[in-house]
């Protein structure tokens, strides 16, 4: 039976790194090559020995795709295609293969300048893996070879992250990535058509989740940026430079309007030219509002919220401030933050994850003592506020998605020592499909029943209606005789005539013939004679002819008897039947020996 | 208005929210077929007090779940175990279930109890006082108190009325209350034999109603489905201390939904809930002992505001933190699960 074998890689027990390798139709693919933040070793990295222990990736897969442009997604990339080694082509939609570089050598920078580490990946590798790019569309069918194509769907959660189709013949797997599946204030839901993938892959940890409201966690980030203005502080909130940070401006834009506030906003110059930047090109990746807004107007022309200057940062009163980078490991945020940290009134709202060695990552873990360069310490006085906006979906959402997609098989990613036996069940029950949960390094196969499409032709098919009886049926099928031709990437189903003359064969005709020897004194003619009354006389329903040429038929059996040369008492009866009637001949000699030498031929045979 | 506020949905309502430990509660669905009953493990956020602002984590987190084959209308942890007790509702036998164990996500049925009477309207009420037994009925002529391990009873209330149930809880180790629909409320010492203190209804203020009791720290308050609430001391039932006509929608309760309950952290502070999309908290300290209408001290009104269904949306349940003063939970038909601490205004 054919099979789909999934393998999830990945360091360590925990999900983090997202590396899945997927088996289909002889095709070999790797879904995401993401980075585990949490260790410093090479448990960081997915573990690429389970493909080949050593040698380059590049013949053991036919290619490597990317879900979207977090560092748990793609971290390892680089590593993965220059350092172990990979060729072949990666797959991304074009805002992650915009954006993907850039989050790469920050993070670089950060691991290699910050911590100083040594065997890490260099600018030059990341340049020269993203030249192995190439970009996906939405809802595109992507050729990757005669018989690997893939497709990729809205998966909401980031700008650009996209759920992917893989498909090979009539096989196919989805893969989810990180999705959302109720739109945001910049991005709409994941969505995908009932495409029937024989697998449907997605993380556990959605299906295990209940998410608190997003309404909820926007009434904490503004009562917390209220509190702040209101006693006169001032609020830095380190961004990328899109994604997180147009939600937040159109939040409190709104807020601001609706409070009648009078505190400045302001965005860090640069901020504002990527962003536009950005959204210019991938304005489809957005959702419906973003659009009719940028089509209006500037994506940063708020009333509320102006461009920032160096200078302000120095003013005296409340005011808010977004700044890049978003890991306060550098440049503008950073400087916003020296200055402003030893003043309890003021405040940092963090709204991501901050990678090890930031100083984003610092003050996440609590710490109040920074050592800055030049051996000067900073006090941390102002409040630290740690928010995550990041869109996912949950244990409703999986299910919403599984009723979108209605696949076959289900499996999850987890990676936790836990068994989890309850959502399998739910899983199970719910849809009545199977619920795959493989471990890291763990195979999961999967049994598919593919089916192959065959064309039948008209005449064949009149032919077969031509025979009579009851029209067939799913619950009774009908047997039916016709020649299989496969032609070029075509099946079909033809009648045999059809297909001698289509493949230009001639037809052969295959004749069988045996001997059985008869004592019998009659004469050659008189014995035939009592065979074909015998038979006639037995075998009732079935065409007996005796013919003038000496013969008798048997349906399409021929009966000849001839005398042995030496005794002509010794009778040779010489039967000889086409290929075409074997199962009847079969029946019939059964029938023709037990007469022939039956008592009552016998008697017959003296008496006479 | 609110110190912390969580808003979650579940894929189906639940009409219970019992705390299986200090960070996790089950919750389960009450519909006709097959229902889920899960255990969820509050947001981290929720208990980080000291650095609060450094949890980003706002989260249920599904720990165990389970499939029951009826509706669930009362579910109880039995303390100082992992096991909780079902009822659905339609018999008034109860369900054994083991949360986890095993390194496993599965909340599994390992038993029954059986109940005094096979057939009974409303369903039963469950107490658990200790890890090993059950106090547990439907009406007042059938309450039982059974031996977990071994199903064997171990007391039984005599009563010479039927009246259904509508609360049972212990008040001490031994000494239970039975609150009934009627109003009467039965107090009976498990040690001994002797019949139980019957202390009928109070006078209603709205003709023909239907009451619920809570018992606390030595105070019992009795709610009519008409609104009216009356606060007595366990010791002299018979008498009131207070009473007060409350600010509810008392045309559309539904009895089923109907919670009032004292807050076990804060003093003469009752919550009460099922008889709109809101959580009413009332204290009742300043109630008097002549009718009067008293206001809310606080509403929470989330559900009603934030539900997305167009049929009216009832609270089903809710239940106070043991410990931090003004956290509760609540629970919605629309399948809302929501966990608030509220801010005293008259406080501030």
């Amino acid at each position: 039976m054919p099979e789909i074998k999934v393998t999830p890689l990945g360091a360590g027990q925990d999900v983090g790194r997202s590396c899945i390798l997927v088996s289909i139709g002889g095709k070999n693919i790797m879904l995401d090559c993401g980075m585990h933040m949490g260790y410093n070793d090479d448990r960081r990295f997915p573990d690429f020995s389970y493909i080949t222990q050593n040698g380059r990736l590049t013949e053991f897969l036919d290619c490597v795709i990317i879900s979207h442009f977090h560092l748990d997604h793609c971290g390892a990339l680089p590593f993965m295609s220059e350092m172990v080694g990979y060729d072949g082509p990666i797959y991304m939609t074009h805002p992650t293969k915009a954006i993907c570089p850039i989050l790469l050598e920050d993070f670089r920078k950060i691991t290699v300048d910050k911590k100083g580490e040594t065997n890490f990946f260099t600018s030059q590798m990341i340049k020269d893996c993203m030249k192995k790019v190439v970009p996906l569309n939405l809802h595109q069918t992507v050729q990757v070879d005669d018989e690997l194509e893939i497709k990729a769907y809205y998966a909401g959660h980031v700008l650009g992250a996209a759920m992917v189709q893989i498909k090979v013949g009539s096989e196919s797997v989805v893969y989810t990535g990180d999705y959302n599946m109720t739109p945001d204030r910049h991005l709409g839901a994941a969505w995908i058509d009932k495409c029937r993938p024989d697998i449907l892959i997605s993380e556990s940890t959605y299906a295990t989740t209940i998410r608190d409201s997003k309404r909820c966690r926007e009434r904490d980030f503004l009562k917390k940026v209220h509190e702040s203005i209101e006693r006169g502080g001032k609020v830095l909130i380190p961004v990328f430079a899109l994604g997180r940070a147009q939600e937040l401006c159109i939040l409190l834009e709104t807020f601001w309007e609706r409070m009648n506030l009078k505190a400045p906003i302001y965005f860090s110059t640069g901020l504002t030219e990527k962003a536009n930047h950005y959204y210019k090109l991938f304005i489809t990746w957005t959702n419906q509002k973003i659009r009719k807004t940028f089509v209006q107007r500037n994506m940063f022309e708020f009333k509320h919220i102006k461009a920032f200057d160096r200078s302000y940062a120095d003013n005296p009163g409340p005011m808010v401030v977004f700044a890049t980078p978003g890991m306060l490991h550098a440049g503008q945020s950073l400087q916003i933050f020296k200055k402003w940290a030893g003043n309890e009134k003021n405040m940092v709202i963090m709204p991501g994850y901050c990678v090890q060695g930031t100083i984003g990552h610092k003050i996440l873990n609590g710490q109040r003592k920074l050592e800055m360069e030049g051996r000067s310490t900073l006090d941390v006085k102002l409040q630290v506020e740690y928010m995550s906006f990041s869109a996912h979906a949950d244990a409703k959402g999986i299910m919403q998605l599984i009723r979108m997609a209605e696949p076959r098989n289900m499996l999850l990613v987890h990676g936790e020592a836990v068994k989890m036996e309850f959502l399998k069940g739910k899983i199970e029950q719910e849809f009545s499909i199977d619920c795959h949960m493989p471990a890291n390094g763990e195979t999961a196969t999967v049994t598919t029943n593919p089916s192959v499409p065959v064309d039948i032709s008209l005449n064949l098919l009149k032919r077969e209606m031509a025979l009579g009886g009851p029209l067939p049926d799913p619950k009774k099928p009908r047997t039916m005789h016709g020649t299989l031709i496969m032609k070029e990437n075509s099946l079909k189903l033809v009648s045999s005539e059809q297909a001698l003359k289509e493949l230009g064969l001639n037809e052969h005709q295959l004749r069988f013939t045996c001997r059985v020897q008869l004592q019998d004194p009659h004469s050659d003619p008189d014995t035939l004679n009592r065979i074909y009354t015998h038979l006639k006389s037995v075998l009732k329903g079935y065409t007996i002819q005796h013919l003038p040429d000496g013969t008798v038929m048997v349906e399409s059996i021929v009966i000849k008897v001839s005398s042995s040369a030496e005794d002509t008492s010794t009778k040779v009866l010489l039967l000889s039947w086409s290929y075409q009637d074997d199962v009847f001949f079969c029946f019939f000699f059964v029938s023709f020996l037990s007469l022939i030498f039956s008592k009552q031929w016998l008697r017959d045979s003296i008496d006479s | 208005m609110y110190k912390d506020l969580h808003v979650y949905q579940l894929e189906h309502p639940t009409q219970v929210i019992e705390w299986t430990s200090g960070r996790t509660v089950c919750v389960a669905g009450y519909s006709s077929s097959k229902n889920e009953i899960l255990e969820l493990h509050l947001p981290l956020k929720l208990f980080a007090d000291e650095n609060k602002g450094l949890c980003a984590e706002r989260d249920f987190k599904v720990v165990h779940g389970g499939f029951a084959e009826g509706p669930v209308c009362c579910l109880r942890h039995v303390p100082g175990t992992r096991c909780v007790v079902t009822n659905d509702g339609l018999s008034s036998d109860l369900q054994v279930w083991t949360v986890g164990g095993d390194d496993s996500d599965v909340i599994r049925r390992t038993g029954s109890v059986k109940g005094r009477r096979s057939v009974s309207e409303g369903g039963s009420r469950i107490a658990a006082p200790l890890s090993s037994q059950l106090l547990h009925g439907a009406r007042s002529s059938d309450v039982q108190l059974t031996q977990l391990t071994s199903g064997q009873i171990l007391y039984t209330l005599e009563t010479d009325s039927a009246d259904p149930l509508s609360s049972l809880q212990f008040v001490s180790d031994t000494v239970f209350l039975a609150g009934c629909c009627n109003g009467n409320v039965y107090i009976a010492d498990t040690r001994t034999s002797a019949a139980p203190q019957l202390s009928p209804g109070p006078a209603a203020w709205g003709g023909s109603v239907l009451w619920w009791t809570d018992a606390s720290a030595g105070r019992v308050i009795r709610l009519s489905s008409s609104g009216q609430a009356v606060v007595s001391d366990l010791r002299d039932l018979g008498e009131a201390v207070s009473w007060a006509q409350l600010d509810v929608q008392s045309h559309r309760c539904n009895p089923d939904d109907v919670r009032v309950s004292w807050a076990p952290a804060l003093d003469n502070c009752i919550a009460v809930s099922g008889f709109s999309g809101a959580v009413q908290i009332y204290k009742t300290s300043v109630w008097g002992t002549e009718r009067q209408d008293v206001q809310p001290l606080f509403e929470h009104r989330g559900h009603a505001v934030s539900s997305q269904s167009d049929d009216d949306v009832f609270v089903t349940a809710h239940v106070w933190h043991p410990e931090r003063p003004r956290t509760l939970l609540s629970a919605a038909s629309d399948g809302s699960v929501h966990v608030w601490d509220w801010v005293d205004q008259s406080e501030l």
